[in-house]
């Protein structure tokens, strides 16, 4: 037996206290709408697929201050000597980490820059034929660099004659998926595509085009100089442990910084992220127990407030059961016009947020589960205190206050 | 109807017991109107909170209408209560944010009667009970009188088997008291079985059957106005010799 009518004529009648719970339900559900949201985007690009095993791979800069050092050979020499280091995959010079924020980025256009026209962004990483196994990356169309296409230079005078893209890449300069074996132009060089990578992600996440990533092979030593390992998982610790004296031991002129995984790269360049998302979820859940501690707290009060009517309501035939359900009922009516309110809040917000600050737009489906959420949160804070309204005996109906 | 055997009720604290009510005994029969007497502490609450199971008891045997009541779970007691009792309270105990109307329908809700038949009684009953032109009052836009006059309507709308009168006039002024009497006697005239608790004698006085719960034990005055001199009563004078 529902008793929503009397109910909600009796809430109509002493409407301050369900009113202000109704604004707190209506806030928190359009705030939550859109914080979880924002959470979930967050989420989703924070542990988005990158395409390298990051666990496996770290990087170093070395600084070099030996003026007298032919730097190409020597590092041909630091190459071998780190690959021979045991749990060592690969190791290649880059001009730049993966994912760290920190890289090279440019145009690749079909015809010469002087002739105009668009060109593709794309961010690139200059290494030699290594790079790809060092990256973890496969190829799925056409082959590696050989040796001898690697550009040797501490000048950048030459220019490799070849390319490897990503398949995204590819795709924006040709369209029809043939990009294997055209040519691009890099300013006014021209190079040829000779292999088509699987996905791999940019030095920057949040670039416009992230996916857009090309490897040339040029390897021009200097003397800040970034070099990339790539380790069993297991041994990586370990290696990163030991890599600057190995290095050292290589060569004494030199000072090694910045070890560290690509994880950790990428931690540092979202940092801001994890550090919105973790605001986010801390608004979130005190928002929630704020608004559950207001339910509690209001029925608490009304309990106490209506103790006799309580007992009463017993002494007229309630059933324990009768007693908990009337406030569930109560809170459920109040509910649900602060969920109504507090969704169409929530849409206005996001549309707000998405014109003030580009976000993006709000997807109903989070209102919706964030609704029944609250909904069930609010019934569970009143289960309590109803239940010990339950409780009440009805003699308390006799006594004379 | 109602028959109560050796009906004890001890309230334990941690160092103290309290014997509320000791072996009482009372057998009600259809239609009388019983008035129940006692200094305060005697027991008459803790009577009228037995008699209409709002509390439970210690020891004895309590049948209300064959049914015995000792053996109830708490709902059989709450719908034995919603479907045989109805409760008329000194303070009137109406439900403020609920209007006449609702206020009439609370009990008949509770025991799932239809919306159509529960208006035709609530009608039936404010009309009784002169308060038919104001169903959409709240409580407290009426006097005392006229909300006594409301607890009496609800009481009545369930048709119990009986009623129960806590002090029914204790929170009126004599005239208000003197009308709701006049309205309990004619429910009574109609065929309602009434216990009403009292503290005012000449209120008790009016009602056919007194008893006197002293020291949580019952003198009964039924035989007041037949003037017998059964073992009742001999027994009653003894006890109050003994006080």
């Amino acid at each position: 037996m529902l008793e929503i009518k009397p109910i909600f004529n009796s809430l109509l009648r002493s409407k301050a206290g369900a009113v202000m719970l109704l604004i707190q339900i209506a806030i928190t559900t359009a705030i939550v709408s859109n914080a979880s949201f924002i959470a979930n985007d967050r989420i989703e690009f924070l542990t988005q697929e990158t395409g390298y095993p990051e666990d496996e791979i770290f990087s170093f800069t070395t600084m070099t201050f030996d003026k007298e050092l032919d730097l190409s050979q020597k590092f041909e020499e630091t190459e071998t000597m780190l690959r021979n280091v045991p749990g060592v995959k690969n190791a290649a010079l880059f001009n730049a980490v993966p994912l760290s924020g920190s890289g090279s980025g440019g145009g690749l256009r079909l015809t010469p820059a002087t002739e105009g026209g668009q060109d593709v962004r794309t961010s690139y990483f200059l290494s030699d034929e290594n790079a790809l196994d060092t990256l973890g990356i496969s190829l799925i169309e056409g082959r590696n660099f050989r040796a001898d296409e690697v550009i040797i230079s501490e000048s950048r005078d030459v220019f490799p004659e070849v390319v490897v893209v990503t398949k995204a890449l590819g795709l924006e300069l040709f369209p029809e998926g043939n990009a294997l074996g055209q040519t691009v132009f890099f300013g006014v060089s021209p190079m040829k595509i000779i292999g088509i990578t699987e996905p791999m992600k940019s030095a920057w996440l949040k670039d416009s085009r992230p996916d857009n990533v090309s490897i040339m092979p040029f390897v021009g030593a200097s003397m800040f100089q970034k070099i990339i390992v790539r380790t069993e998982p297991e041994q990586r610790s370990a290696i990163m442990r030991q890599v600057e004296d190995l290095m050292i031991q290589d060569h004494n002129k030199r000072v090694i910084i910045g070890v560290q995984g690509m994880d950790d790269d990428k931690r540092e360049y979202n940092s801001s992220d994890i550090l919105m998302l973790r605001m986010l979820i801390t608004l979130i859940v005190v928002l929630v127990l704020i608004t559950g501690l207001g339910i509690f707290g209001l029925t608490v009060f009304n309990i106490n407030k209506r103790t006799k009517q309580i007992g009463t309501r017993r002494a007229l035939g309630a059933r324990k059961s009768d007693i908990v359900r009337y406030f569930l009922i109560e809170n459920a009516i109040i509910c649900v016009f602060g969920i109504a309110l507090g969704a169409v809040a929530a849409i206005l917000m996001g549309q707000m947020l998405l014109e003030s600050y580009s976000m993006p737009a709000l997807n109903s489906i989070y209102v919706a589960v964030t609704a029944i959420f609250i909904f069930i949160a609010s019934l569970l804070s009143v289960v309590m205190p109803a239940t010990k309204a339950a409780n009440i005996s009805p003699s308390i109906a006799t006594r004379s206050i | 109807m109602l028959s109560m055997k050796n009906i004890s009720k001890v309230y334990q604290t941690e160092k103290v017991q309290t014997h509320a009510l000791r072996d009482f005994n009372l057998e009600v029969k259809e239609g009388e109107f019983i008035a129940v007497t006692g200094p305060s502490g005697s027991g008459k609450t803790t009577f009228l909170n037995i008699a209409g199971m709002l509390e439970p008891f210690s020891s004895g045997e309590f049948m209300l209408d064959d049914v015995n009541v000792g053996t109830l779970s708490d709902n059989e007691r709450a719908d034995l209560r919603n479907q045989k009792i109805g409760f008329i309270f000194q303070g009137f105990n109406l439900i403020p944010d609920l209007n006449l109307y609702e206020n009439i329908e609370v009990p008949l809700r509770y025991r799932g009667i239809k919306a159509a038949e529960r208006k035709l009684r609530i009608e039936e009953c404010l009309e009784k009970v002169g308060l038919a032109s104001r169903a959409k009052h709240l409580p407290q836009q009426l006097s005392g009188g006229q909300q006594q006059r409301v607890a009496i309507a609800r009481a009545l709308a369930g048709k119990p088997r009986f009623l129960l009168a806590d002090e029914p006039t204790g929170n009126l002024d004599s005239l208000m008291a003197r009308q709701v009497m006049e309205l309990l006697e004619n429910i009574n005239t109609e065929g309602s079985t009434i216990i009403m608790v009292t503290h005012d004698q000449e209120l008790a006085r009016r009602a056919p059957r007194n008893i006197q719960v002293v020291d949580g034990q019952l003198a009964d005055f039924t035989l007041y106005q037949n003037k017998s001199s059964d073992s009742v009563s001999a027994r009653v004078e003894q006890s109050i010799a003994e006080v």
